[in-house]
C-alpha cells in the first residue's frame, strides 16, 4: 500500500509541486540557520561576500527563534529536513554527535590543512571529542552585570563599589547590601531602611533572567554558584552532575530569598512575560546579569545611562558561566563539499572580521574580537567588563554532556517549582539530580 | 432513498443488454463508487490507514531515524508505570472540570438572554467574534492580558485592591487560566448553539405555562430545559471532546509549564513524539486517548439520556 | 414576582431583573469585545512607549508604524533586533491553504453525499456510517502516522503536504451535504434523466445549483477551520514559505533574542490576521451565526 502510494499520490500532485519548486537551477543552495535575529543581517553580509568569491554557491540565511530553533532543528533532523549548515551549541552537539547527526570536521580540516590554532584558546577543545573536531568555532561570550546609572547614582552608590563588590551564600555579602539599598518601596524607603515594605516594591535592586526551559542558569544563577564552587560536572563529557551540592542549595535559596523575604528583587514569576532585559529597559530594576549577546540591544532600546561591570566576587572569585558557540554540518547534507566551503569561510577572518566590525558578539578569532571590541566603544559601549572576564581562572565551560533534552526537561521542572514556589529547596534538587544521573546508567 | 436509474447510449455488451435490471444495477454500483471514490480515497489513507499505523507504531519502539523495533505491549506497560503520563491525566481531567461546566452554565445564561432580551443579529454577531479567531489568536491576545506587569487583567485586579497574580507562572492558576482561555473563546459557540435550540421550543408551551402562574425559574427548569436536552447532549459530548484534546492554546502560551501543571496529556504525547522522539509511546498514548474518549462519550450520553426528546 | 418576558409582550417594561439581564448581557458583550479592542490598541502604540502606555485604556501616542515593520514595509534597520516575520506571506499562504482545503473538501464531500443521498449501490450505508466513525477519532491518533505518511512522500514544508490530510474527505461535510441533498425535489433529477444527462451533469447542474445555500453555508464553516488550524500545519509547514498565519505568528513569539517578545510587533500581527475574520463577519455576519447556528442541529 505504501509503495503504491508513494508512486501515484506525487504524480498526481505535480502541479502543485512544480508551482512552488520553480525553475531549475544550475547552482547549489546551502541553507544556513542560526537562532540570533541581531546577527542575521551581518550572517547575511557573510553569505553575500561568500556567493562574490563562490558564484555557484549561494547561501539562504535563516533565523528561528530561540525555542522555536532546537525544536524545528531536531524534527528536521528526523524529517530529512534539516540545514546544510547551523549555528550550533555546546548543549546540543553532543546528543547530535551521538545521533550521528553532524559530520566530523578533523579530515576535512587536515585535507585542506586548515589552521585552527587562529581561534582563542580553549574553544577548539570545546567542541572536540575523542579526537574528532564537531564544530567550527564562532564566537564566544560571557555573562557580565547591566545596571542603570540612574538608580545608582540617586541610592548612592559607585561604579566602583559595584565593580568591587563581593558575594558570598551566607549573608549576601557587600552585593546583596548594594541591591537593598537600590530597592525602593511604594513609600520611597530604600531596602536598607527601617520600615521597607518587601510586600509594595516598585523598584528592585536585580532581575534574575529566565529564558525559555532551562537547566544551567546561565544568567540567572551559574555565575554565583559556581563562585561559591559550585561544579555542574567534573569535566567535559562527565557523566555525573552535581545537582545536590548542598552549596547550590544555599545559592538557589539565597537567591529565591531575594524575592521571597527581602523584596530586593523581582519574583521570578513576574519575570516570564517581558524578560530580564526589557524589564531592565522598562526600569523595573537596577541591575541585571546579561550575556554579552545581548550587549546591543541596550544600544537600541534604553533611554538612560547604563553599563556593563563584572560579576562580583565571590569565595572562590569571579565565575562567568563561558560558551562558545560553533557551526556544524549536518550529516543528512546533499551538499557536503558545497557546505565544507561555506564552513570554511564562516571560521576565516573575512567573515570573522564582518561579524566582529558589526559589534555584536566576540568572533573566535582574536583579532577579530578585537574589532568587536571597537565597534562596541565607537558605539559609546564599554565592553570590558565581558571581555576581562575572558580569562580561564575566571569562566566555567557550559556543561557538555549526553542526554542534554532530557537533563534540561527534568531540571527545568526542579527549578520552576523552586523560583515559583516555596518550597525546601535541598531535597528537589537531590531528587531531580538522582533522575538526572539515572540517564547515564 | 431513491434509486435513480439512468438510460445511457447502448455501449454495452449484448448479454447486459438482455438484462436490463442486471444492467441498471450494474450502472449504479458504478456510478456510486465512482463518485465516493476520491473521499473514500481519503478515508482510507489519511482516516483508516493512520488508525491501524498508530496502533502497529504503538507496539514499536521507534525514534524515526532507525528501524522500528517490535515491542509488544511494552510502551503500555511502561505508561502505567509513567508518573508524567499520569500527571498529564490528572491536569487534562481537572482542565474538562474547569472548563465545561462553567462554559455550559455561561452559554446557556447567555443563550436564555439574548433569546429573552434581544434577538438581533449584530448580537449574535458580536458573541461569536471570539470564536472566529483561531486558538492561537486567543492565547496570544490572553497571553498579553494576563502579563504580570504590563497585562490589564492585573491592573483591574489592582483596582480591586487584589494583588498582582502570575497567572501563566503560577503552577495552579496556569491550567485555569488556559480554562479561562478557553472560555472565552467558546462561549460564543456555546450560546449559539442553546440559542438556536431555544427557538425550536414552541411558544405556545410558555404560554401555557404563563397562564399557570408559573415563575420564571419554573419555567426553566420545567419546559426549558427538559426540551433543550437534544442540544445539551450534542453541546456537552462534543465540548467534552474537545477540551480533552487541548493543545494549542498551551503550545503558544505555557508549553507545558510552569513545573509540567499545564502539560495536559496531549501536549505530553506530542513531547515524546517530537521532542523525545518517542514515537511508540506518544502513539501508545494516543491509542489510550482514543479508548477513553469513547468511553467518556459513552457514558455521557447514557447519563443524558441522549436518545429522547421531551417534546414528546 | 418577575412576569416572564413573551417575545410578543411587552419588550418597554423595565423592572428589576430586566435591568439586571440587560447588565449581564452588557458584561458578556464587553468581555468578548474588550480583549480586541485591547490588541489593537496594544498594536498602535510606539513601542518605546510600550511599557507607559501599557495599562492605559485609550493610547495617547499612535502610530502605523508596526503594522508597517510587520509587513515588511518599513525600512529595515540593519540594528533592528528583530527579524520581522513576513507576515504577508503568511497571509498568502493562509489564503491558499484555506481555498485549497475547502474547495476540495466541498468538491468531493458533494460527489460522496451525492451518491450516498441519491443512489443505490452495495456498500453505502457501511460506508457511510464509517465515514460518520471517522469523526470519532482524535486528530492526535492520526497526526503521527499522517506525519510519518507525509514525511515518506516527501511532502514535509510543502502545501501538498499540509492540504493532503482533509482535502478530499470531511465527513461533516459529507454528513451536512447528504442531509441537504435528501430533500432535493425528486421531479428535478426526473426531468434531467429523462433528458439524458449522465449522473455527473445531473448532479453538477441540476442538484448542486438548488442546495447553493447550504453549500455556501458549509463553505464559511469549512473556511472558519482551515484558516484558524494550527496544530497540522505547525507539524509539517515550518517552512516560511509555507507558514500560515496562526504557525507564524506563534513563531513570531519567540523571535527576540532577549526571549521577550515583541508585543507591539505580536499585536500588529494578530491584529492583521484577524481583519478578515472581522470582514466576514460584517458582510457575511447573518450567514455566519446561522451556519454556526444550525451546525449544533442535526
Amino acid at each position: 500500500m505504501r509503495a503504491c502510494l508513494s508512486r501515484i499520490l506525487p504524480l498526481t500532485a505535480a502541479a502543485l509541486s512544480l508551482a512552488s519548486a520553480g525553475g531549475a537551477r544550475a547552482e547549489t543552495q546551502l541553507n544556513y540557520w542560526l537562532w540570533d535575529a541581531l546577527q542575521a543581517p551581518h550572517y547575511q553580509k557573510c553569505a553575500d561576500a561568500f556567493h562574490a568569491k563562490h558564484p555557484d554557491i549561494t547561501v539562504k540565511v535563516t533565523q528561528y527563534g530561540w525555542t522555536d530553533y532546537w525544536t524545528t532543528l531536531s524534527t528536521g533532523f528526523v524529517s530529512g529536513e534539516a540545514p546544510d549548515v547551523f549555528a550550533d551549541h555546546l548543549r546540543s552537539y553532543p546528543e547530535f554527535v551521538s545521533n550521528n547527526q553532524i559530520m566530523d570536521l578533523t579530515p576535512l580540516v587536515q585535507r585542506d590543512k586548515v589552521d585552527t590554532g587562529i581561534y582563542k584558546p580553549g574553544l577548539v577543545d570545546l567542541w572536540t571529542r575523542d579526537g574528532k573536531l564537531y564544530g567550527m568555532p564562532k564566537d564566544w561570550d560571557t555573562v557580565a552585570l547591566v545596571y542603570n546609572k540612574d538608580m545608582l547614582d540617586k541610592a548612592g552608590v559607585t561604579v566602583d563599589e559595584l565593580k568591587n563588590a563581593t558575594w558570598n551564600p551566607k549573608d549576601g555579602g557587600s552585593f546583596e547590601k548594594i541591591l537593598a539599598r537600590l530597592s525602593l518601596d511604594a513609600n520611597g524607603k530604600r531596602g536598607d531602611e527601617p520600615g521597607f515594605d518587601p510586600k509594595r516594591v516598585v523598584q528592585y535592586g536585580l532581575i534574575a533572567p529566565k529564558i525559555g526551559p532551562d537547566a544551567y542558569g546561565q544568567t540567572q544563577w551559574s555565575w554565583l554558584a559556581a563562585s561559591a564552587g559550585f561544579k555542574f560536572i567534573d569535566e567535559p563529557w562527565g557523566t555525573k552532575y552535581h545537582y545536590d551540592d548542598p552549596v547550590l542549595a544555599e545559592t538557589l535559596t539565597w537567591l529565591r530569598d531575594l524575592w521571597l523575604k527581602k523584596g530586593y528583587a523581582l519574583p521570578q514569576k513576574d519575570v516570564g512575560g517581558l524578560g530580564g532585559t526589557a524589564l531592565l529597559g522598562a526600569g523595573k530594576g537596577a541591575i541585571v546579569p546579561d550575556g554579552s549577546w545581548n550587549s546591543t540591544w541596550y544600544a537600541q532600546n534604553v533611554s538612560f545611562p547604563y553599563g556593563f561591570v563584572p560579576l562580583p566576587k565571590g569565595p572562590q572569585g569571579r565565575k562567568s558561566m563561558f560558551n562558545g558557540l560553533g557551526d556544524s554540518i549536518w550529516t543528512g547534507t546533499k551538499h557536503p563539499d558545497e557546505a565544507w566551503e561555506w564552513v570554511k569561510f564562516l571560521g576565516s577572518m573575512e567573515c570573522q572580521g564582518i561579524i566582529g566590525k558589526a559589534g555584536v558578539v566576540f568572533p573566535a578569532i582574536p583579532e577579530a574580537a578585537k574589532m568587536a571590541q571597537d565597534a562596541f566603544a565607537a558605539r559609546g559601549q564599554d565592553v570590558t567588563a565581558f571581555t576581562s572576564e575572558a580569562t580561564p581562572d575566571q569562566t566555567f565551560l557550559y556543561p557538555i554532556t549526553d542526554y542534554s533534552p532530557q537533563v534540561v526537561s527534568t531540571m527545568n521542572v526542579a527549578f520552576d517549582k523552586i523560583f515559583l514556589e516555596d518550597v525546601p529547596v535541598a531535597p528537589l534538587l537531590k531528587d531531580a539530580n538522582d533522575q538526572v544521573n539515572a540517564l547515564f546508567q | 432513498m431513491v434509486a435513480a436509474e439512468w438510460s445511457r447510449p447502448a455501449a454495452a455488451s449484448g448479454w447486459l443488454r438482455s438484462r436490463p435490471k442486471l444492467r441498471a444495477a450494474l450502472q449504479r454500483n458504478v456510478t456510486g463508487w465512482l463518485f465516493i471514490l476520491p473521499a473514500l480515497i481519503g478515508f482510507a489513507v489519511f482516516y483508516l490507514y493512520p488508525t491501524l499505523r498508530a496502533v502497529e507504531i504503538s507496539l514499536t519502539d521507534w525514534n524515526l531515524m532507525r528501524a522500528p523495533k517490535f515491542v509488544g505491549f511494552d510502551n503500555y506497560l511502561k505508561l502505567v508505570d509513567d508518573p508524567r503520563f499520569w500527571q498529564s491525566a490528572r491536569i487534562t481531567v481537572a482542565y474538562v472540570l474547569y472548563n465545561i461546566p462553567l462554559q455550559t452554565v455561561l452559554g446557556l445564561v447567555l443563550a436564555v438572554l439574548m433569546d429573552r432580551l434581544s434577538k438581533s443579529v449584530a448580537l449574535r454577531a458580536v458573541v461569536i467574534a471570539p470564536y472566529l479567531l483561531s486558538n492561537v489568536i486567543a492565547a496570544l491576545i490572553w497571553l498579553w492580558l494576563l502579563d504580570p506587569l504590563l497585562g490589564m487583567t492585573n491592573a483591574f485586579l489592582g483596582l480591586l485592591g487584589i494583588p498582582r497574580q502570575s497567572f501563566l507562572a503560577t503552577p495552579d492558576l496556569a491550567i485555569m487560566s488556559i480554562a479561562g482561555i478557553n472560555i472565552w473563546r467558546h462561549v460564543g459557540l456555546t450560546a449559539l448553539l442553546f440559542y438556536a435550540g431555544l427557538q425550536a421550543i414552541p411558544r405556545s408551551l410558555y404560554e401555557a405555562a404563563r397562564l399557570e402562574g408559573a415563575g420564571e425559574w419554573t419555567v426553566f427548569r420545567r419546559i426549558t430545559l427538559p426540551l433543550l436536552r437534544p442540544v445539551l447532549v450534542f453541546v456537552l459530548v462534543t465540548s467534552v471532546i474537545g477540551s480533552f484534546q487541548i493543545f494549542d492554546t498551551i503550545a503558544v502560551t505555557t508549553q507545558g509549564g510552569p513545573a509540567n501543571s499545564t502539560s495536559a496529556i496531549i501536549w505530553y504525547v506530542y513531547e515524546s513524539a517530537f521532542r523525545f522522539s518517542k514515537m511508540g509511546y506518544a502513539s501508545a498514548m494516543s491509542v489510550v486517548l482514543f479508548a477513553v474518549l469513547i468511553l467518556v462519550t459513552i457514558l455521557q450520553m447514557r447519563a443524558l439520556r441522549a436518545g429522547s426528546s421531551d417534546l414528546e | 414576582m418577575t412576569a416572564i418576558a413573551l417575545p410578543h409582550a411587552s419588550l418597554q417594561r423595565l423592572s428589576p431583573g430586566r435591568i439586571v439581564a440587560w447588565v449581564v448581557l452588557g458584561a458578556f458583550i464587553v468581555c468578548s469585545l474588550f480583549p480586541l479592542w485591547i490588541t489593537l490598541k496594544t498594536a498602535l502604540v510606539p513601542s518605546a512607549t510600550l511599557f507607559d502606555q501599557a495599562t492605559l485604556l485609550v493610547p495617547v501616542d499612535v502610530t502605523l508604524d508596526n503594522m508597517r515593520r510587520v509587513l515588511g514595509l518599513a525600512p529595515v534597520n540593519p540594528a533592528t533586533p528583530s527579524t520581522p516575520i513576513n507576515f504577508a506571506l503568511a497571509l498568502r499562504n493562509s489564503l491558499i491553504f484555506t481555498l485549497l482545503t475547502v474547495g476540495g473538501q466541498i468538491f468531493f464531500s458533494a460527489l460522496a453525499a451525492y451518491a450516498f443521498a441519491r443512489i443505490r449501490f452495495i456498500g453505502s450505508t457501511v460506508i457511510f456510517y464509517l465515514f460518520i466513525a471517522a469523526t470519532m477519532i482524535p486528530a492526535i491518533v492520526l497526526f503521527i502516522p499522517n506525519f510519518v505518511l507525509i514525511r515518506e512522500l516527501g511532502w514535509l514544508n510543502t502545501f501538498q503536504g499540509m492540504v493532503a490530510p482533509t482535502l478530499l474527505m470531511s465527513p461533516f461535510a459529507v454528513f451536512f451535504l447528504r442531509q441537504f441533498f435528501l430533500s432535493t425535489p425528486k421531479e428535478l433529477e426526473e426531468a434531467a434523466r429523462i433528458d439524458g444527462a449522465t449522473p455527473f451533469r445531473t448532479f453538477w447542474s441540476v442538484v448542486l445549483p438548488v442546495h447553493k445555500s447550504a453549500i455556501a453555508t458549509l463553505a464559511i464553516l469549512l473556511s472558519i477551520n482551515a484558516w484558524n488550524d494550527f496544530f497540522w500545519p505547525f507539524l509539517v509547514g515550518r517552512d516560511a514559505d509555507v507558514r500560515v498565519m496562526s504557525v507564524a505568528l506563534a513563531a513570531f513569539k519567540t523571535q527576540q533574542q532577549s526571549g521577550n517578545p515583541d508585543w507591539t510587533g505580536l499585536t500588529a500581527g494578530t491584529v492583521l490576521s484577524i481583519v478578515p475574520v472581522i470582514a466576514l463577519l460584517v458582510l457575511f455576519g447573518r450567514r455566519v451565526v446561522e451556519s454556526l447556528q444550525f451546525s449544533g442541529l442535526k
